[in-house]
């Protein structure tokens, strides 16, 4: 199988924890389903994720070095 | 605090530090300070303060309408886009739909492409070695019979005749046993294989069996993806000596990616669904963003500012998959019934609407336009009132 996470276009994903997961609605002030989200099947998704997690994605951005952005799983 | 590789004195980086600039703007301060030696803290300072107050000046202030200038931005220059489905030769003699039929086709976010490809990077000795590079094109390119030999119909003794090519075959790393035993499994007939003939009919004596026979056998693919009917090979210089890469027409890319040889990590394709399929949403943004991009600049339209494009990649991926712009995508799934009528088939949304008993709750720009209320973007969504003490004070809310 291939190792979806080493290609170029595939940013890193990683499950957010629970208590920093509220810091980050807390600075945007909004409720987790307004997340973009993702799909559960999404080949890039960590195994681990299972739906209503939040996933933090460190993009390497066109604008500025790295962006940060959360996707909620779905189904 | 952040490492600076910037011949700079610590007072500098540290008045540079102070201001509210983003990681790559400061570089570029450090970057300007280093090249005039001797500037001193106040200069740096005052630099760094005016690059910043540029930079606080040009960010997007609140309530700014966005998408509408981002709309605006990628039309205008779109106009001047080639009309006509235009097919460039420009990388390795292979066809490409560009200018607006392939930016439509983009926003649409169509299945297939009009013209799918893709661009098959490979590894290790594949990629430096013409002859290894050449296994993986036999292993992605279509192979079909009239490839490998010659097909003749001896219509008296009702037989179908395959002389195969000895060379082709080695070259193609596919023996003449193997060729028989697909015909077996596809067509569901005995073969009799002699050397590199091989012999077929139909059951039964029939002239038209015989043809069908025929028509089937050039269909079946014996090596390589069904969908990939050529293949380039391309030298390309890199910075440090010269790499093989292989286009392609027609694309498979995750079949493509298993090939062995093929290296998995930069393998592109120019259809975002493969790619959200076998990449996942994040990698398809990517693939809308960088693929309008070349686009536009193609046709010498690359002033169009990235972030416009980023805000379309963005919206078209917001729920998990891929949505098109337009009635059957984001248009269509917008919450207020005015706001989608007053975008396509105005007659069937409200119909269903009315059915349905939807409620708006005019929380949008363009149901407020519609229904004659401000609208709340920009000084539309702040109320102002003026101060009624008399020290002169004027407070807003």
């Amino acid at each position: 199988m291939v190792d979806v996470s080493q290609h170029e276009l595939v940013p890193e994903h990683t499950v957010l924890e629970d208590d920093t997961l509220e810091e980050v609605l807390e600075e945007y002030d909004i409720d987790r389903t307004d997340l973009p989200k993702i799909q559960r099947k999404d080949p890039a998704l960590p195994d681990e994720a299972e739906i209503g997690d939040v996933i933090k994605i460190v993009r390497d951005s066109r604008t500025t070095e790295q962006a940060i952005i959360y996707r909620l799983v779905v189904e | 605090m952040t490492n600076v590789h910037y011949n700079v004195d610590d007072d500098t980086i540290a008045v540079v530090e102070d201001t509210d600039l983003p990681r790559r703007l400061k570089d570029e301060v450090y970057e300007t300070l280093e090249a005039r030696e001797g500037a001193t803290v106040e200069e740096a300072d005052e630099l760094a303060k005016a690059v910043e107050s540029r930079y606080l000046d040009t960010r997007v202030d609140p309530l700014d309408p966005v998408g509408t200038v981002s709309a605006q931005s990628i039309g205008e220059p779109g106009t001047q886009l080639t009309m006509n489905t235009f097919h460039y030769a420009g990388v390795a003699e292979i066809d490409v739909t560009q200018g607006l039929p392939r930016l439509i086709e983009l926003v649409d976010a169509r299945k297939t492409p009009d013209t799918p490809m893709m661009t098959v990077y490979l590894e290790g000795e594949y990629a430096t070695e013409r002859e290894k590079a050449h296994e993986v094109v036999w292993n992605i390119e279509a192979t079909k019979i009239l490839a490998l030999g010659d097909v003749s119909t001896n219509v008296a003794d009702m037989r179908v005749q395959i002389a195969l090519n000895e060379d082709t075959l080695e070259e193609r790393m596919i023996s003449a046993e193997e060729v028989a035993g697909i015909i077996e499994d596809s067509l569901g007939v005995k073969t009799v294989q002699q050397g590199t003939q091989i012999e077929f009919g139909p059951e039964e004596p029939s002239y038209r069996d015989l043809l069908q026979l025929v028509e089937e056998l050039r269909e079946i693919t014996f090596k390589g993806i069904e969908e990939v009917s050529r293949v380039v090979i391309r030298r390309e210089e890199l910075e440090d000596g010269e790499e093989f890469v292989l286009y392609t027409e027609g694309s498979a890319f995750g079949d493509a990616l298993e090939i062995e040889g093929v290296d998995a990590s930069r393998t592109t394709c120019n259809n975002i669904h493969e790619i959200h399929r076998n990449l996942g949403i994040e990698a398809a943004r990517e693939a809308i963003i960088e693929e309008t991009n070349n686009t536009l600049a193609e046709q010498g339209l690359d002033d169009v500012n990235v972030r416009h494009l980023m805000l379309v990649a963005d919206m078209m991926t917001n729920r998990g998959e891929i949505e098109s712009i337009g009635r059957h995508g984001i248009s269509g799934s917008k919450e207020s019934v005015l706001a989608r009528a007053a975008f396509e088939v105005t007659v069937n949304h409200l119909l269903n609407a009315a059915i349905h008993g939807e409620v708006d709750d005019l929380d949008g720009v363009t149901e407020n336009v519609i229904v004659g209320k401000p609208i709340k973007l920009g000084t539309g969504d702040v109320d102002l009132r003026m101060g009624s003490t008399t020290s002169g004070n004027s407070q807003a809310d």
